[in-house]
């Protein structure tokens, strides 16, 4: 004690815990011994009865598990998205006819932009995926029925990913409607024909 | 240690004289600063990476999948490391009124650590990693890790032994909590079989290899980041401010519920994953406990203040340990927050973790250490702080740049959290591409590398400052002390029990490793005795020799840092990605291989999801497939060859490790993956791709991406 670092200053004691200091002495510091903060207590207990209460009853009682909350959750949405599908799954001559025109092939050629081009390249010239300028043709076969069946479904046999989940019905209808309107175009630097090749 | 006979107070005590070693506290002191502004740097080059993809540089060592892993490592073990053990060797010899035990070891701990230092940085830049988060350093420098923290303990209870002061001060219980633990969490998460001199492969794999990385990640928090600076808190708090520690029992009692309860925390890092459930639940329920136990230590350092807070406001130091404290307090709230499963729901692999983790990094690490070296420098050098301004300057822009830091990353994490989740009304994803949510938090990755820069110049200018004050200052000769040699004289009669403990620490000791190996025997022992922890799935196989090789690439470039490998079972995750994952996938998988953070989407499906060509673009030009990416390019794939070399002696290490390769197919390996990679090299160049690349290292790195998942996705899910 005789050997501790002599501070500028003493050791600073209020008054109202005179009481409370404890006969330590580590290099200086002293200890006081309040009791422990009546809310620290009480959270303190608390967590610890929710601990064993929530594992009471998810793991030991039948609490539902994570999975079985994500069946229900999944059923919930497949019933949406099977409802959904009812609708829009099926090709619908009226509503490619809607947006064959100038304006949905300038709005197709947007989707095409954000979605397409990164396998299909510029002006659908082909690159990762064929190219869509020519009149040969792998899956769809030309007409619009078949494009957009592709789109919709994709084709895993050739690295088409399936559209129909991640696009909205409108964007594909508009979509084909710009595939449509640059086949047989013949772009320069496309890729070479893959497929049959079909008149029309 | 003679504990035991309490007999009458010996008459002849002897007074012996002694100095303190503070030599390695000021070496450690100048290798605390000097590697805090080596992390920080580092923090703020992969922070503006992030935010603009060509800060890689486009060379392989520059690259955020290698820096990251130095940046960590620099922050928690060179700069955080350096600066616990000056405290504790500063602390540990004044409160036992014993030098360090031997000159010699100090010594041998300190240019060792420091070695170890070097060593990390000439390894991690180069890929040479074991792709365990926070334990990327390889086998040899495990080892030497190893034995400088033996080296560590033995100079720490040799002094102990040697002491003058019969009870060990609560500063000292969580030294020895420290001490004990990282020894247990790093020997037992580093087990590894070496391929070569620096590579090695994971004892475990899959979910065990994830439970135990996991159960040593969050600890290396607890007991590298916390209990050791909770410990100094206790010593330089009080000595700062001339105050008595406010509450002895709280000191007891969140010390024991403390060490007792953090270790089981780990799971909570796992939650939604497919560790089973009742361990992550244990992860859960004890993080929420932890709060309070947390919450004890703050209070003390506070209440501590209680009476001199005009002294917080004139004393650099005081402000900082104060501001520490209350950024503490911050953190380990939003700790237990983050585990409750529905908010770990949301924040898991969002940007809201490092923001979480930087609070308690930068605000409580890196705030305590700025109060403790305001302390000891002047002391160590005999003179004055040279600038109180300057130090008032440090700490407007540490405060202010964490704050940007926390708030930025809060947004972003939330914001791309919900975009993830966010459904029509028709069942779909309103954002199915990962990329729309990714363009949407760039500025939000602007706003953090900004005020990761603010905390880098108050760090600079915090070196500065104890610069010219180590400069206007000397050495001086060593004080010498004197105080009686420990005996039976200070054995108090009537002490409670737990008073009598104190005065012995190696009982003291054993108590603290019993308390740590409860939670971690619980949690890990089952998942090593048990054939029924994992079911077995007969169509998951071991990976083609190619993709083998192909997995080391996706290891070497640090892909898990951006990237999981597990689909949770969440509706909007299986909607994104495909069916969620099975424990039964990942049973060759080591190291496993999940991540924890989704700076890009998950990758567990993504085999077969696009053609080898799409992938070969990719990573030459990742915007060129996916316009506002902001991975970075990894050009060097595409001139380096395969490495053929130590192909068998992996497969026979897999082998080893359980993984059911024959001698056949080890034999014929080099042969299989040559064959394979022709194929794929057949199929790109018919795509017009130019010849010869089957050699090269993108063909083995596509082989594996088409491989995750692959075997499960062909599994009808039940």
């Amino acid at each position: 004690m005789s050997n501790s670092n002599n501070e500028d200053t003493k050791l600073h004691v209020e008054a109202d815990e005179k009481h409370l200091l404890l006969d330590h002495n580590y290099d200086g510091i002293h200890e006081l011994n309040h009791p422990l903060p009546s809310w620290w207590n009480f959270i303190f207990w608390a967590a610890i009865v929710y601990a064993i209460g929530y594992f009471i009853y998810f793991q030991i009682m039948s609490g539902p598990t994570l999975r079985e909350e994500f069946k229900k959750d999944y059923s919930k949405t497949m019933l949406l998205q099977d409802e959904y599908k009812k609708r829009n799954s099926m090709y619908k001559p009226e509503l490619y006819a809607a947006v064959a025109n100038d304006e949905g092939i300038k709005k197709g050629a947007e989707v095409f932009v954000n979605n397409c081009l990164p396998c299909h390249a510029e002006g659908g010239r082909g690159d990762i995926g064929p190219n869509l300028t020519d009149e040969f043709w792998i899956v769809a076969k030309s007409t619009p029925e078949t494009i957009y069946n592709v789109v919709y479904n994709g084709s895993e046999a050739n690295g088409m990913p399936p559209w129909g989940e991640v696009l909205s019905s409108e964007e594909i209808y508009l979509a084909v409607s710009y595939v449509s309107s640059i086949k047989n175009t013949h772009i320069k630097g496309g890729k070479a024909p893959q497929g049959e090749k079909i008149d029309e | 240690m003679s504990s035991t006979q309490a007999n009458a107070p010996s008459v002849n005590r002897r007074l012996e004289t002694f100095s303190y070693d503070d030599q390695i506290i000021r070496w450690f002191i100048i290798a605390t600063v000097i590697w805090g502004a080596v992390a920080m740097l580092l923090g703020v080059t992969i922070a503006f990476q992030l935010a603009d993809w060509r800060v890689n540089l486009g060379l392989p060592w520059t690259t955020f999948g290698r820096l990251r892993p130095l940046h960590t490592n620099a922050a928690i073990f060179a700069f955080c490391g350096n600066a616990i053990f000056a405290g504790i060797y500063y602390s540990h010899q004044r409160l036992l009124k014993a030098r360090l035990f031997n000159d010699i070891l100090s010594r041998v701990h300190f240019w060792g650590w420091q070695l170890i230092i070097v060593s990390a940085a000439l390894t991690l830049p180069f890929g040479i990693t074991t792709g365990k988060e926070y334990a990327e350093l390889e086998w040899p420098i495990d080892i030497a890790i190893t034995l400088i923290w033996v080296v560590f303990a033995v100079n720490f209870f040799g002094t102990i032994i040697r002491r003058r002061e019969r009870h060990i001060y609560v500063a000292i219980w969580f030294y020895i909590a420290t001490i004990i633990t990282v020894a247990v969490l790093h020997i037992v998460n580093s087990m590894e079989l070496p391929v070569s001199f620096l590579k090695s492969y994971s004892m475990y794999a899959g979910v065990q290899d994830a439970l135990v990385q996991w159960w040593y990640g969050h600890n290396a928090v607890a007991f590298f980041l916390t209990t050791p600076f909770l410990g100094l808190m206790y010593y330089f708090v009080p000595k700062a401010a001339n105050r008595p520690v406010y509450s002895y029992r709280l000191s007891i009692i969140h010390f024991w519920s403390l060490v007792f309860i953090y270790i089981w925390a780990g799971p909570h890092h796992l939650l939604y994953t497919t560790l089973p459930e009742w361990a992550q639940t244990l992860g859960m329920i004890f993080s929420v406990a932890l709060w309070m136990p947390s919450w004890g230590g703050m209070i003390n350092g506070l209440m501590t203040l209680r009476g001199v807070w005009h002294k917080v406001r004139t004393e650099p130091g005081l402000r900082f340990m104060a501001t520490s404290l209350t950024f503490y307090g911050m953190s380990t709230f939003e700790g237990p927050l983050l585990s409750i499963k529905s908010v770990n729901a949301i924040a898991h692999f969002t940007d809201w973790i490092p923001g979480h983790v930087h609070s308690g990094t930068i605000g409580w690490n890196y705030m305590i250490i700025s109060g403790i070296l305001f302390y000891l420098v002047p002391k160590l050098w005999n003179t004055e702080l040279y600038s109180k301004a300057l130090a008032n300057v440090q700490f407007w822009l540490a405060t202010i740049g964490l704050v940007l830091y926390i708030i930025s990353m809060w947004v972003a994490g939330v914001t791309q959290s919900l975009m993830w989740r966010a459904m029509d009304s028709d069942g779909h994803l309103v954002y199915p591409n990962f990329i729309e949510t990714v363009v949407k938090i760039v500025p939000m990755y602007w706003v953090r590398a900004i005020g990761g820069t603010l905390v880098l110049i108050s760090f600079l200018i915090m070196m500065y400052n104890l610069y010219k004050t180590a400069k206007k200052g000397k050495v001086g000769e060593a004080e010498v002390f004197e105080a009686y040699a420990l005996d039976e004289s200070s054995i108090e009669q009537n002490a409670e029990t737990h008073r009598k403990l104190e005065g012995w620490p190696m009982i003291f000791a054993v108590l603290a490793l019993l308390a740590i190996l409860v939670g971690s025997a619980i949690e890990i022992v089952p998942s090593l005795l048990s054939n029924k922890y994992i079911v077995k799935m007969d169509a998951i196989k071991p990976y083609s020799p190619l993709e083998l090789l192909g997995r080391d690439l996706y290891i070497r470039e640090g892909c898990y840092l951006c990237h999981s490998q597990t689909v949770r079972p969440m509706t909007h995750e299986v909607l994104r990605y495909g069916k969620h994952s099975e424990a039964a996938e990942f049973v060759y998988d080591h190291p496993f291989q999940w991540g924890s953070k989704r700076t890009g989407p998950d990758l567990a499906r993504v085999g077969g999801k696009y053609p080898d060509m799409w992938h070969y673009r990719h990573f030459f030009e990742p915007r060129e497939v996916t316009a506002g990416s902001i991975m970075p390019r990894y050009t060097w794939l595409y001139d380096n060859k395969i490495d053929y070399y130590s192909l068998q002696k992996k497969m026979s290490v897999m082998l080893a490790l359980g993984v059911p390769y024959s001698a056949e197919e080890i034999a014929a390996g080099v042969t299989n993956a040559q064959a394979q990679a022709a194929t794929i090299a057949k199929g790109l160049v018919e795509g017009g791709v130019p010849a010869k690349v089957e050699d090269k290292e993108v063909i083995a790195l596509i082989a594996y991406m088409q491989r995750i998942g692959a075997d499960y996705s062909k599994v009808e899910a039940p």
